[in-house]
């Protein structure tokens, strides 16, 4: 998405200053006085009608403003446009004259002999302006300069301290007078939180024992494993998870899967957020003994990269890498689109351009590696390269291969014309490697760094250690409540929970914290949740009891007219709108109720849709990504996505109608209501299965009718499978 | 935004679709922007892929002929793929000649597709920013040249909607015999950003074109029928009082529009129910283009029946299994425009007699052009070249025997009226009456376009 950006915003300007100040000419107060005539004679009203249109009232085109000097000489992205007392060095004139694209004024006649003259003698003169173009117009602010202004929006502020005690207290106070919808049944309400927290809904014992005892079910749900591969689900895709290099070739990473088995165990031993943070980002530099912190280090390694790489293409494809990693950090931790500044500063955040690179940095020796795991824990490199002849690191027996993105290992090595990295990482202008100015020192983002506190963050890596703790550093300030970007990260991630239980983030932007996204509909109840996630420790799993204790979660999902006319997006959340399962939680629930699924845990996964194991074990194969996932809006695994589009579309019900997944299912099922008895037990043992609930008179007539008509019980049990009911969460 | 745009959208997308007759007007499916070129109802992009020569085809220069043998000064052994191998000048090895009344030079690379020069608009003057086959591809498609951004067929749906009910409104055919996808593959008919109901339906070449299409074996004729109305009588239940009662009803309905589709789909897809002299004009049962005459007249059928947008790639993945000619140009080039040549001339004509051609914008060309200069080899090819390239269009609007723009005087670089690849998208979308302006779609908060924001203009010269 950040990549977005850089489509639609297009490129730096270039300071055009030069030369005025120290060079003035002699003549300077005669010129100014000539300029400023002409100017008012005739430059202003030629500027007003040929190309204020595009160059400072509504538009800006190719960032080109000419309203006030100020903006005149800052230039666009073409560079410099004026250069003041030197008409022969300024790409205006070249551009009136045709002499060069694109050829001005844009769509018109070219000037004449005699007013391009004009304007050559005012800029020979100093190109002087004697008031703006535009009544009321002031200089466009510096976005290279981070203001105490700019900390003030709000999502850049230190938590604030709210008076409040829970959820329900901060929603009701702003709530104008609405209180919530009742509390839903019992058995709406465990069939919720297992869709919540498990992806799949309970079976008919589970609900009976739920029923009788609700105090329990959260608990023994948090415990169970099904509870992490449900939610590594969620960070996979801001993670922009995969397993192959996307591309040409689209190469398969088949030890890739690691990461995502590290997503699920963090999940399910309840690490610390902040710990899952630090060994995404610096695994290898924390625990470089550890598996599982090394496994952590997919994170960065999970982006696309060229597995054909041209000369000429090495340099920018280097600095695309260490944008995915930049951007994919800052997106899924910091819910900030900090990729946009890789060309210019950022059009809406205080993001200068310079703190991109100076974050950049982090990454420079950071590559993709991967390592082999001896059974007596001794952990080396394994060579894989694309270049040459086969000279890749043949299995080691008993080993496990990993691969992670850290330092100090071989470098995974595509079909390039070039290293794998460069020594050092410079300030790009305009985000082009040949245009350098000035190597970049690790750096962070100024609006979210509190002055002086570096030195707090800065981590020496050990004499002889592998890595050159760069990235522990960033660990460290992204972690960093006080003096660093921490409160930022706390509310990140309290709104991605809110999002995956209520449909809808408290921010409901949940990638862009910044001045493009939106506000947060319930700013005190954000950061109290902030304050409460550090409180606990950075765990996830009180934050999800504290959530799924509240009257909000559990209120019933009836329809109400007068909250829907005062609230229409339900900001204030005394409603449940229901919410359709995700891709992978709809084929798991399908394989549950047919009784066939398979629970094993971890390991490679398989491209196999008769695969009986849950839908995350499917391998992301960029090019072949799994038919039944795409079609129910799974993203593709580019850049990070925080939220996925529910869409409705035809091939969904082909793939329930025709597939021979679909069919297996029915069989399933049928298979397992068979014994229940005659048609009307059958009915009503499908239903205990498939919906928590006993059939309604009037659907148990027409499943008779069905049957009797000459349909069997697998094509009824087909149905049930189509049915809104089975994967919308109500 | 995404999800916000997206949740429930498709449902609404597919409720408003299916209330066409009733008119509804929150239907994106429906026309948004009243255009002031094009009358493009529906667009065929033959994606020659891998980069076609405009040397060899389209763009004759007679002092390239001259200057057989003959270093080009100054060239940057980086411009191509491959620069151990940079060899000197090589004419075209192709015979060339001036057809119909515009006079138009072609090789004799295409004889039928010749003919019909004076309906056909050519651009002479295209460059564009990457030297390797993926990055150009996407940004041929998509206007960027990484992965992930919405291709310009998912514009086009996105901004004209569809004109069936029972078919997908975007769909994309790739090489039937076994030689790959094109790089990047189904990357260059994604819909990036824009909700995915946009994006590019793949066909497979073999087996069904489309998943799940077929009604399984084991059900009995009328059990299928029986189970929809079943599922519609139970999902009527619990639709009323349902706070998202019309997402919920677009599901039900997604089941009738799969049921439909399951016959209107393999109809549009069998060639064989065409009469013989129309399979004979396009060669389907010739050995050596039956394949693409099969493929140029499915889009002749799509197009019949309201598809908005067809890409037809012609050649595969790897060298020399596309029109990547790095060795043997005369062979590489010859196979390809032997395997098309007789379709595409078909599909002109077709399109021409049944008066379609005039709603249809018929668009012939690659991600790059080919260097005038050979690349080494027993028998001599040509590297890639980002510089310059020629694409032509017919139909839609445009006007026929007229060239817009010059490489210079060796075909290695634009030179003359310079249209860049968002210039040619902006074009494009000015054909199907679309203003690349004003199609925008609200993506991390900026309003995104196809075509960026580096001015790109229309070719306005090549409407008539």
């Amino acid at each position: 998405m950040q990549r977005m950006c850089l489509m639609v915003s297009g490129l730096v300007w270039i300071s055009a200053v030069a030369g005025v100040g120290a060079g003035l000419p002699a003549d300077h107060a005669q010129r100014m006085e000539r300029g400023l005539k002409a100017f008012d004679e005739h430059i202003a009203p030629l500027l007003k009608e040929q190309c204020l249109g595009c160059h400072g009232g509504e538009k800006v085109k190719s960032d080109f403003d000419l309203a006030t000097r100020e903006d005149l000489l800052k230039g666009g992205s073409h560079g410099s446009v004026v250069t003041p007392f030197d008409a022969g060095k300024s790409l205006l004139v070249e551009l009136i004259e045709h002499a060069k694209e694109p050829m001005m004024p844009d769509g018109k006649p070219k000037l004449a002999v005699e007013v391009i003259a004009k304007v050559r003698a005012w800029i020979d003169d100093g190109a002087p302006y004697s008031a703006p173009l535009v009544v009321g117009k002031k200089p466009k602010r510096d976005a290279s300069v981070v203001t105490d202004e700019d900390r003030q929006w709000w999502a850049f502020r230190p938590l604030q301290k709210v008076a409040g005690k829970s959820i329900d207290e901060l929603l009701l106070k702003q709530a104008k007078g609405m209180t919530f919808n009742a509390p839903a049944d019992a058995a709406t309400l465990v069939r919720r939180v297992y869709l919540d927290l498990t992806g799949m809904p309970p079976t008919p014992e589970e609900l009976k024992a739920g029923m009788a005892e609700p105090g329990k079910v959260v608990e023994r749900l948090l415990e169970s494993p099904r509870y992490g591969e449900r939610w590594a689900r969620h960070w996979l895709d801001v993670a922009r998870y995969a397993e192959s290099t996307g591309f040409e070739q689209d190469y398969d990473r088949p030890h890739a899967y690691h990461f995502r088995d590290f997503v699920i165990q963090a999940l399910n031993m309840d690490m610390p957020y902040d710990q899952f943070v630090k060994w995404q980002l610096a695994g290898d530099e924390y625990e470089p003994t550890n598996p599982l912190a090394l496994a952590a280090t997919g994170f960065l390694g999970a982006g696309v990269f060229p597995s054909q790489i041209t000369e000429n293409e090495v340099e920018r494809t280097r600095y695309d890498a260490m944008d995915d990693m930049l951007s994919t950090t800052s997106s899924a931790m910091l819910g900030l689109t900090v990729g946009c500044a890789r060309c210019h500063d950022h059009k809406f955040d205080p993001f200068p351009t310079k703190d991109y690179y100076r974050m950049l940095s982090t990454f420079t020796t950071t590559t993709r590696s991967n390592v082999d795991i001896h059974p007596d824990g001794k952990i080396t490199s394994a060579i894989t390269t694309k270049k040459g002849k086969d000279k890749d690191t043949p299995p080691i027996p008993g080993a496990t291969r990993m691969m992670i993105c850290g330092e100090g290992y071989e470098p995974i090595v595509m079909h390039t014309q070039g290293g794998p990295f460069f020594d050092k990482t410079y300030v790009l202008k305009r985000g082009n490697p040949d245009l350098k100015d000035g190597e970049a020192a690790q750096g962070f983002l100024q609006v979210l760094s509190k002055p002086g506190s570096e030195a707090k963050w800065e981590w020496k890596a050990p004499e002889g250690a592998k890595s050159s703790g760069r990235r522990r550093t960033l660990s460290n300030w992204i972690t960093d409540v006080e003096h660093g970007a921490g409160a930022l990260l706390a509310r990140v991630m309290v709104n991605r929970l809110w999002q995956h239980h209520f449909g809808t983030g408290l921010v409901p932007t949940t990638n862009d914290f910044g001045k493009t996204g939106a506000l947060p509909t319930q700013p005190e109840l954000l950061d109290w949740l902030a304050e409460q996630l550090i409180a606990n420790g950075w765990r996830l799993k009180p934050m999800h009891r504290l959530i799924l204790a509240s009257r909000a979660y559990q209120q019933s999902s009836g329809r109400d007219a007068v909250k829907e006319k005062a609230d229409p997006n339900n900001g204030l959340f005394m409603r449940r709108v229901p919410q359709r399962l995700e891709a992978e939680a709809i084929r798991d629930t399908m394989l549950a109720v047919s009784g066939m699924l398979d629970e094993t845990m971890f390991g490679p996964g398989t491209k196999d849709e008769n695969s009986r194991r849950r839908s995350l074990y499917f391998t992301v194969k960029r090019s072949q990504l799994i038919g039944s996932m795409v079609a129910f809006d799974a993203p593709e695994p580019l850049v990070s996505q925080g939220e996925r589009p529910t869409t409705t579309v035809a091939p969904q019900a082909l793939l329930l109608m025709n597939s021979p997944q679909a069919l297996a299912w029915a069989e399933g099922l049928a298979k397992q209501v068979a014994g229940a008895g005659e048609v009307d037990k059958q009915i009503a043992a499908a239903y205990a299965i498939c919906f928590s609930r006993e059939p309604g008179g009037d659907e148990v007539a027409a499943g008779r009718d069905f049957v009797s008509q000459g349909g069997t019980l697998a094509e009824y049990c087909q149905v049930l499978l189509g049915l809104n009911e089975l994967v919308y969460v109500n | 935004m995404l999800a916000r745009a997206g949740g429930g959208f498709g449902g609404l997308a597919l409720a408003a679709m299916l209330e066409r007759e009733a008119g509804a007007a929150s239907n994106p499916f429906a026309p948004k922007l009243p255009g002031h070129f094009g009358k493009a109802k529906s667009i065929i992009w033959i994606f020659a892929n891998g980069g076609p020569s405009q040397v060899d085809t389209w763009d004759y220069k007679p002092e390239l002929q001259k200057r057989d043998g003959k270093p080009l000064d100054g060239f940057d052994p980086k411009t191509g793929f491959f620069p151990g191998s940079v060899g000197p000048l090589m004419a075209s090895p192709f015979k060339w000649k001036q057809h119909g009344q515009s006079g138009t030079w072609a090789s004799d690379l295409f004889p039928k597709t010749a003919m019909h020069v004076d309906k056909m608009c050519f651009i002479h003057s295209c460059w564009t920013s990457s030297n390797n086959h993926s990055p150009a591809l996407f940004m041929m498609n998509t206007g960027v040249t990484r992965m992930g951004n919405p291709c310009v067929g998912s514009w086009v749906t996105y901004g004209l909607g569809s004109e069936s009910d029972s078919l997908p409104s975007f769909m994309v055919m790739s090489d039937p015999l076994n030689r790959g996808l094109p790089k990047g593959s189904a990357a260059n008919w994604g819909a990036g950003f824009l909700p995915s109901v946009y994006q590019g339906t793949w066909l497979k070449p073999t087996g069904q074109p489309i998943d799940n299409l077929a009604v399984p074996a084991s059900l009995k004729p009328g059990r299928q029928r029986a189970q929809l109305d079943l599922l519609a009588r139970l999902n009527r239940e619990g639709l009323a009082g349902s706070p998202i009662e019309s997402e919920l009803n677009a599901r039900v309905e997604s089941f009738e529009l799969a049921y439909r589709m399951q016959t209107a789909a393999p109809e549009a897809f069998d060639v064989s129910k065409e009469p013989e002299h129309i399979r004979k004009m396009y060669g389907v049962d010739e050995k050596h283009c039956g394949h693409f005459a099969a493929q140029c007249l499915t889009a002749r059928r799509m197009v019949e029946r309201g598809v908005r947008f067809i890409q037809v790639y012609s050649g595969g993945m790897e060298n020399q299994q596309s029109w990547d000619g790095h060795n043997d140009l005369i062979g590489n080039h010859s196979g390809f425009a032997a395997e098309s040549d007789q379709p595409v001339a078909a599909l002109l004509s077709d399109l021409e007699q049944r008066g379609l051609l005039d709603q249809t914008l018929v668009i012939w060309g690659g991600e790059f052009g080919r260097l005038p200069i050979s690349q080494k080899a027993a028998k001599p090819g040509r590297d890639h070249n980002p510089h310059a390239f020629t694409v032509w269009m017919a139909g839609g609007g445009v006007k026929g025997g007229y060239h817009h723009g010059e490489s210079d005087e060796l075909g290695f670089k634009a030179a003359v009226d310079k249209v860049s690849v968002h210039d040619f998208h902006a074009t494009i979308l000015a054909a199907a009456g679309l203003d690349h302006e004003r199609l925008t779609f609200k993506f991390q908060g900026l309003d995104q376009k196809l075509t960026g924001v580096e001015n790109p203009k229309v070719v306005k010269q090549v409407f008539a």
